[in-house]
This record gives structure tokens, C-alpha cells and sequence, in this order.
């Protein structure tokens, strides 16, 4: 309410000149709101749209099983289909226990207190650490120092780092959404604190849980930057291609986009640029559908709330 | 099933089904970007006759394969020239002779340079192409990177005496390059034969009125040219040694690839 | 039997205590050790190779075989081109909140909402892409010019990329501001223009403040979309149009190639180093600066 205190002199008298004026401000402004608003937003979406329609010819049933080619056009894209889903399960089966876990404890356990404190803050540096600096720490460690070279395993662990405060953000906002009436009939029927978390608060949280874990699954499945110089970025052939030894290099379809292009070696770039480009896209849709359809879906089941 | 005899089959399940997906062996390639066409239609054509071999290739430069290479990050390192001095335990597999030719844009209007015209045009000495007898168009360097082992051979064998090239748009990839000098009014750069002889949109540049033809590279009559090296951080293993045979006596990928197989040269270079 | 349960409860509540602030501490651990890697690597070049931190941080020769490590045109280039991307993309992105909070039928609003969202998902490498393919060729045909990277596609870019978080987050922010607020200052006869500047986006500003944070903290950081369109000239950029080249981009393309313990790859530590501390830095400013003012 202070604001409106501070606004009413400024508003003031209706009266004559002045009120015309202030209308007529208040008409170009909305009719500028309109007109930026409705171009960007066309603009993007234009955007997008043409990278369908360019990408749409490149897709086929042989486009999308089939591996690249070694200087011939024609390739495809399977096996970096396959490593993207492969480090994305990798990384989520480390990423969503840790996380998970840590939210529960800031958002339930510690109520105030310099650990609390301490978490919160590294939670929020760790997440402005930018996703090549977080790549070179792989390198540092799991390429080098652990002398794994290039692995699908390191590429998995310095994406968990990345996300780490992402989904531990979701876990606390998840939680937070859960009444506080629940924990204090769990409390009142005796339960200690493990037991009201583990069958009661975390079970109606899981909509919104899910939804998020699913939305940030889909960053995930983007990224590059963190990927090349530890999981890397180089193309194997034939059928060894789908490997899952996570101590084997593997290249993801985002990182491959960037390689394609950069590496040029094969004749059909183009072709194969706009198709990888358009199953990122279609994936970013698939990805958000399903963390509300899912989401809302598993909300109902599990608090008997619509 | 009892419970134990459940649990017992489905660990022995999780264990033996992903093992057999494993391939046995695995061998990693990196470095030139002028050789991993060839080492790629080579890795193609083995692991379809060995499919229990996975190689994978990449790029990044000839300084980038030797570098990962000497810390064992790869077990082939691909270099268009030879490893510094004092990278002990490198073992050099020469496998093959490149071409490399001077790119431009159409637009220019040129046909054939000399030496001296091309190292001016690189020091941007020189800034339209009808200061060398093409279009009246502005001239766009497209350089490599420090690292490329291309740029090397460039220096090498067309640059004389410069050591240095004043900074200009750089790209760093044989197909990336080729890609960009089509798409600029004007540009010019040089790649490896692998990517220019089946290029569409760019012109081949003679040298010194030599065309860039593996017949000429053949008879010592085009310089621009390099051997192509295989390193190996010490002897290689029987698979590695393995592959690399079949890569040397490949022919037939040879003659699809646009390489010329060391056999073939009438000259000899002591320092490529 | 109700004490044997309720033992075998309390023992479970004190493993999963421990269980639950162990995973916490994984979050200091994982902080503690990337600023301590990264600082021991990235200061490694003044301390180990004995290069003045003046040279490379002001110098603006860059040769990375040869020995000169003037980072300056990286620095310069990343600056420009994050601050081109906050000039653009924020207030725009921001208004458009507004839009779509205050002005829009509330049909359209909502049918944009999830359109948003997805844009906000989508990969920097397809941002990239489509910079280099489509924006690149319009920079050179709209200009004059044989080829269009520079600062001003990189701007661009940035830009496009950071306005649907700014979008969303921002009208997220003023949707919460109660409708009180709305109905008190209309009935004082304010303009909804006034209402909207001198009433609601005070009202909202910590929450507009974290929008445009994290665009912020998206552009600097951002790697490949940048890479793909800004030319990687290392020259300090005299034009927006002129190739030129940034921290996160040099770092991506020479990584690679620096050979193990060489300066070169001291240098690009270096660089990452300080795009760490400025990305860190900035960020937690502006946090600890917002949290004084409320």
C-alpha cells in the first residue's frame, strides 16, 4: 500500500489539461504495448515455424534410426538420439536423488540457521556458474584427473552439477506447495518428522515434483557446452555405434548439430542440421507436454485434487 | 520362484544383458580435419567387417589430435604435419598424401595466383581482387586457427619467410570453411582436396600456374601439399596396428576420398 | 511392540537426517571445489608462467602459439555483447510481461503462456543455428556486406534468447501483485498506463529484478549460440558488423587444441576463471544489493 501512498501525488487532480494529456499517454502506451508485444512474439514464433518447415523435409524413418555417414550424404541421426536419452537417464538418476534430498531437508528440517544459510547461498552461486566453465571443471576432474578421457558418465556428472540447484529449486517449490495443515495431522497422529515427509508430503507434491523434473529433463537433453570436452564430441559408425558402456565417448544430438556444422564433412549438412535442429524442437514440445500432462495426472491420483 | 531366486535372476540379468551391448574394443581418433575423412570412411568400411571393434573419430585440429594424443586421451592422433620436437614416444604412421588448395569465391574472378600474390593477399596487402587481375570485388580472409595444422602446412609451403598473419575471420573446420568462402562475396581460404575438389560454389586456385590436381602433387609440380600422419603414443596395440594397416592398403577408399597413397608419389619431402 | 516400533522410527528419522544434510553438503562440496579448481588452474599462468595479469587482462595482441595471451578483445566482446542483449532483451521483455499481464484478453494471455514456456526450453545450439542461417545472411544483405558476423548478430541473438524467461518470469511476477493494488489506484483516478509504471512494477520490481537476473546470467554464460555468429577475429571490434570474438567462444573453440601445460591452455583457464568470477560476481551483486533495499 506504500506504493499507492507514493503514486497519488502523481495521480492528482483530474482535472482539465493535465487529465487529456495523461489519456493520451496512456492510449499511445497501450498501443505500443500492442504493437511490440504482437511483433515479437509473431517474430518468434516465425522463427520457430520456419525451422519446422525446413527441417520437415530432412525427416524420415532412415533419417532418424539410421547412423551418420562417413562423407557420404544420407546419414542419420540415430546414435545421438540414442546417447542424448542415455546421458539425460545418467544424469537424472544422480541429479534427482541429490536434489531431491537436499530440498526436502532445506525445506522441511532446517528452519533457520547458519547451515540452512550456507546451503541456500552455495545452491545459488552453483547456479551461476555458466555451463562452458562447468564443462572445463569436468575436463579438470573426470577427463583428466580422473583419467577417464572422454565418457558418457563424465558428461553425466558435470551436467548433475549443473542442475543440481535447478531441480533443487523445483523440490523446495513442490514441497512449499504442500498445506501445512497435512504436516500437522501427520505430526498430531504421532508420526516423527521421516514419516510425515516420506508418506505424506512428498506423495502430494509429486505433480508438481514431476512436472518440474520433466521440464528441467528437457534443458538437459539441449545442452552442449558441458558436453563437449567431457562426454566429446565424435562420431562412431555401424552398429557398435549404440554402446551403452557409460566409459565410452558419446555424442549427444545437440552436441552433433554443432558438430555437423562445424565439421562439414559430409555433403547434405544442411539437411541434416535443420533435421537435428527440428527433433530438438519437436523434443522441447514432447518434454513439456508430458511434464504437464503427467504432472496434473499424477496430482490427481495421489491427492484426489483436479 | 523364491524370492532369492528373483532377485538372483534379475541382478544376473541387469549384469549380462548391458554387457553384451558393450563392443570389446574401442579406439578413438582425433586431430586434422583434412585426414578424418579418410579415417572415417576407413572406420566405416572396418567396423562394418568387425563389428565387435567401436572407433570413433574426431576432429579439432592437427595440434589438437597431437596434443590428446601425447596426454593418451585418444589412442590416434591425426596430424597434418609432424610432431613437434621432443613429444617422445609419438610413433609416426605416415598413411597418406593430401592436397591442399586456395579457395575463392567466384565473385572474385580468378582463376590462378602466384606465390607472392597470395602471400599479399593473406598479410592484407592487398584488398580487392582487381588489384590481381580478377573483379572489382572486396577481398574477405578467411584464415584457420592457430592450431590447424592445414594453416601449418600453408605457412609452410606458400607463406615463405611470414611468420605471422595479421587476425581476420577465422573458421576452424576443412567443410565449415569451404562452406563460408561459397557463402561470401569475395572470400577466399584454403582446405584440404577432401573438401574442395567436390566442393559446389567455390573455385580451385592454381599455384604458380600449376592446377590443384593430385597428378600435379604427384610430380612435385603443385607445393601445396602435405603427408598425412597417424601418431600412436608408443607402439601400437594389435587392433590399433590392425586398422591402420587396413587403412594404408585401402584403395578403393583412397580413390573415393580424393587421397593419394604414399606409393604413388614421385617426390619425396624429408621435412612434411 | 509400540516401543520397538518406535525405536526402529527414530532410528530411521536419524539416518535420514544424516542422509538428507549429506546431500545438502553436496552443494557446498560441489561450489567449494569448482571455484577451487578453476582458481588453481586459472591463476596458474601469473604464478606459474610468470605472465603479468596487467598484459593479459588489458593487452590486445592474442596469440595463442606465440606466446601473447592479451585477452582484452574476448573481454571486450563479451561485455558488449551481454550488454546489447540486456539493452535489448530486458525492457522489451519486461514490457511484454506487462502485456500480457495487464493488456491482453485474458483468452490470448493464456494461450500464449505454455507457447512461452516453450520457447523457453529451447536449446541455444537451435538458437544458434538459426542465427547463423538466418540472421547472419539478412545482417549481410541489409547492410551491404560480404558477410555478417559480428557483435551486432551476437546482440541480437542474445537477445531473442533471454526474452521469453524475461517474459515469463516477469508477468509471473506482476500476476501476484493483489488486485487491490489495481482496483485503489484506479479508483484515485489514475491512467492504467500510470497505474502500471507508478504502481505495479514498484510493486513487482523484486520479482522483474530476478527476471531480468537470470537473462543476465543466460547471456554471459552463453557459448555456442555466440560462437556460431560472432566471426572469431580477436581483435578488439571497432564496428558491431566486424567479426569479432568473445570469452565463452574463444574458450570453446581453442580448448581443444591448447596442448596440456602450454600457456595457451593457462590462458583459456584464465579467461574461464574470470567469466566465472564476472557471471558469479554480478549475480550475487545484484542479489545482495535487491535484498538490502526490501
Amino acid at each position: 500500500m506504500a506504493q499507492l501512498a507514493v503514486a497519488t501525488p502523481a495521480v492528482g487532480r483530474l482535472r482539465s489539461s493535465n487529465a487529456r494529456s495523461r489519456r493520451i499517454v496512456d492510449r499511445i502506451a497501450t498501443a505500443a504495448l500492442w504493437i511490440a508485444s504482437s511483433l515479437v512474439v509473431l517474430l518468434l514464433l516465425l522463427f520457430i515455424g520456419y525451422e519446422f518447415v525446413r527441417g520437415a523435409s530432412a525427416i524420415s524413418w532412415h533419417f532418424l534410426t539410421g547412423s551418420p555417414t562417413a562423407g557420404e550424404a544420407g546419414g542419420g541421426i540415430g546414435p545421438l538420439i540414442f546417447n542424448s536419452f542415455y546421458i539425460l537417464i545418467l544424469t537424472l538418476l544422480f541429479t534427482v536423488p541429490i536434489s531431491v534430498c537436499a530440498g526436502m531437508f532445506l525445506q522441511e528440517y532446517a528452519v533457520g540457521g547458519r547451515f540452512k544459510a550456507i546451503v541456500q547461498f552455495s545452491a545459488e552461486s552453483l547456479a551461476t556458474v555458466p555451463s562452458i566453465v562447468m564443462g572445463l571443471f569436468g575436463l579438470l576432474v573426470f577427463v583428466s584427473a580422473f583419467h577417464w578421457h572422454f565418457t558418457a558418465i563424465g558428461g553425466a556428472l558435470t551436467l548433475t552439477l549443473l542442475n543440481l540447484p535447478a531441480m533443487m529449486r523445483v523440490t523446495q517449490e513442490a514441497l512449499a506447495g504442500v498445506p501445512a495443515t497435512y504436516r500437522e495431522a501427520s505430526m498430531g497422529l504421532g508420526a516423527t518428522k521421516w514419516q510425515t515427509v516420506l508418506k505424506v508430503i512428498l506423495p502430494s507434491a509429486i505433480g508438481p515434483l514431476t512436472t518440474g523434473v520433466v521440464l528441467v529433463s528437457g534443458r538437459i537433453f539441449g545442452e552442449t557446452a558441458a558436453l563437449i570436452y567431457t562426454a566429446g564430441a565424435s562420431v562412431s559408425y555401424g552398429r557398435s555405434a549404440y554402446d551403452l558402456n557409460p566409459f565410452h565417448t558419446a555424442e549427444t544430438l545437440a552436441v552433433g548439430l554443432y558438430q555437423v556444422h562445424r565439421e562439414a564433412l559430409v555433403p547434405d549438412v544442411d539437411r541434416i542440421a535443420n533435421g537435428s535442429a527440428l527433433v530438438l524442437l519437436v523434443m522441447v514440445l514432447v518434454f513439456n507436454v508430458i511434464a504437464r500432462v503427467v504432472g496434473r495426472q499424477l496430482t490427481v491420483r495421489f491427492t484426489g485434487k483436479a | 520362484m523364491s524370492r532369492s531366486a528373483r532377485l538372483a535372476a534379475i541382478a544376473l540379468c541387469s549384469v549380462l544383458v548391458p554387457s553384451m551391448a558393450f563392443a570389446d574394443t574401442s579406439i578413438s581418433a582425433a586431430g586434422s580435419t583434412a585426414l578424418q575423412p579418410l579415417v572415417q570412411a576407413a572406420a566405416d568400411e572396418y567396423q562394418q567387417k568387425n563389428s565387435d571393434v567401436k572407433i570413433s573419430v574426431t576432429g579439432g585440429g592437427s595440434r589438437t589430435g597431437l596434443s590428446l594424443v601425447s596426454s593418451k586421451a585418444v589412442d590416434l592422433g591425426d596430424s597434418d604435419i609432424l610432431a613437434p620436437a621432443g613429444s617422445d614416444g609419438l610413433v609416426d604412421h605416415k598413411v597418406a598424401v593430401i592436397g591442399f588448395s586456395v579457395v575463392v569465391n567466384p565473385a572474385s574472378g580468378i582463376t590462378g595466383l602466384t606465390k607472392k600474390q597470395v602471400q599479399d593477399i593473406f598479410t592484407l596487402k592487398v584488398t580487392n581482387w582487381k588489384d590481381v587481375g580478377g573483379k572489382d570485388q572486396q577481398i574477405t580472409v578467411i584464415n584457420r586457427p592457430a592450431s590447424s595444422g592445414t594453416r601449418a602446412v600453408f605457412m609452410k609451403t606458400l607463406m615463405g619467410d611470414i611468420t605471422t598473419l595479421p587476425p581476420t575471420l577465422t573458421e576452424d573446420a576443412t567443410g565449415t570453411v569451404v562452406q563460408k568462402v561459397a557463402q561470401t562475396a569475395g572470400a577466399v581460404s584454403y582446405a584440404s582436396f577432401s573438401g574442395t575438389h567436390n566442393a559446389t560454389g567455390v573455385t580451385e586456385v592454381a599455384i604458380d600456374g600449376a592446377a590443384a590436381t593430385e597428378a600435379n602433387v604427384m610430380i612435385g609440380k603443385y607445393p601445396f601439399w602435405s603427408y598425412e600422419h597417424i601418431y600412436t603414443n608408443g607402439p601400437p596395440s594389435k587392433d590399433v596396428d590392425k586398422f591402420i594397416s587396413f587403412l594404408q592398403d585401402d584403395t578403393a577408399v583412397f580413390k573415393k576420398t580424393g587421397y593419394i597413397q604414399i606409393k604413388d608419389m614421385k617426390v619425396t619431402e624429408t621435412n612434411r | 511392540m509400540v516401543a520397538v516400533r518406535a525405536n526402529k522410527a527414530h532410528r530411521d528419522e536419524r539416518i535420514a537426517l544424516v542422509v538428507l544434510m549429506s546431500c545438502s553438503g553436496v552443494f557446498v562440496i560441489a561450489i567449494a571445489l569448482i571455484l577451487g579448481f578453476l582458481a588453481f588452474n586459472g591463476t596458474r599462468l601469473f604464478w606459474g608462467d610468470h605472465y603479468s595479469p596487467i598484459a593479459f587482462l588489458f593487452g590486445t595482441n592474442w596469440d595463442g602459439f606465440g606466446g601473447s595471451y592479451g585477452a582484452a578483445p574476448f573481454i571486450l566482446g563479451s561485455l558488449v555483447a551481454t550488454g546489447m542483449a540486456i539493452l535489448i532483451g530486458g525492457p522489451l521483455g519486461v514490457a511484454i510481461g506487462v502485456f500480457f499481464s495487464e493488456l491482453a484478453p485474458k483468452r490470448v494471455a493464456s494461450a500464449f503462456k505454455p507457447a512461452i514456456e516453450v520457447l523457453v526450453g529451447i536449446p541455444s545450439v537451435v538458437y544458434g543455428w538459426l542465427g547463423l542461417t538466418l540472421l547472419v545472411p539478412a545482417i549481410a544483405t541489409v547492410f551491404h556486406l560480404p558477410d555478417g558476423d559480428g557483435l551486432l548478430a551476437a546482440g541480437i541473438v542474445l537477445s531473442i534468447m533471454i526474452l521469453p524467461t524475461v517474459i515469463s518470469l516477469s508477468e509471473d511476477a506482476l500476476k501476484v501483485v493483489p488486485n487491490s493494488m489495481r482496483e485503489g489506484s484506479a479508483a484515485l483516478g489514475a491512467t492504467r498506463w500510470e497505474t502500471i509504471t507508478k504502481v505495479l512494477i514498484p510493486s513487482a520490481s523484486s520479482g522483474i529484478a530476478v527476471a531480468v537476473i537470470l537473462g543476465i546470467a543466460r547471456a554471459i554464460g552463453e557459448t555456442l549460440a555466440v560462437q556460431l555468429v560472432l566471426g572469431n577475429a580477436a581483435i578488439i571490434p571497432t564496428s558491431l558488423l566486424q567479426p569479432a570474438s568473445a570469452l565463452t567462444s574463444e574458450i570453446v573453440m581453442d580448448m581443444g587444441d591448447a596442448p596440456d601445460g602450454s600457456g595457451f591452455k593457462h590462458a583459456l583457464f584464465a579467461m574461464a576463471f574470470l567469466l566465472l568470477l564476472i557471471s558469479m560476481g554480478l549475480i550475487i551483486l545484484i542479489r545482495f544489493a535487491l535484498r538490502r533495499r526490501t
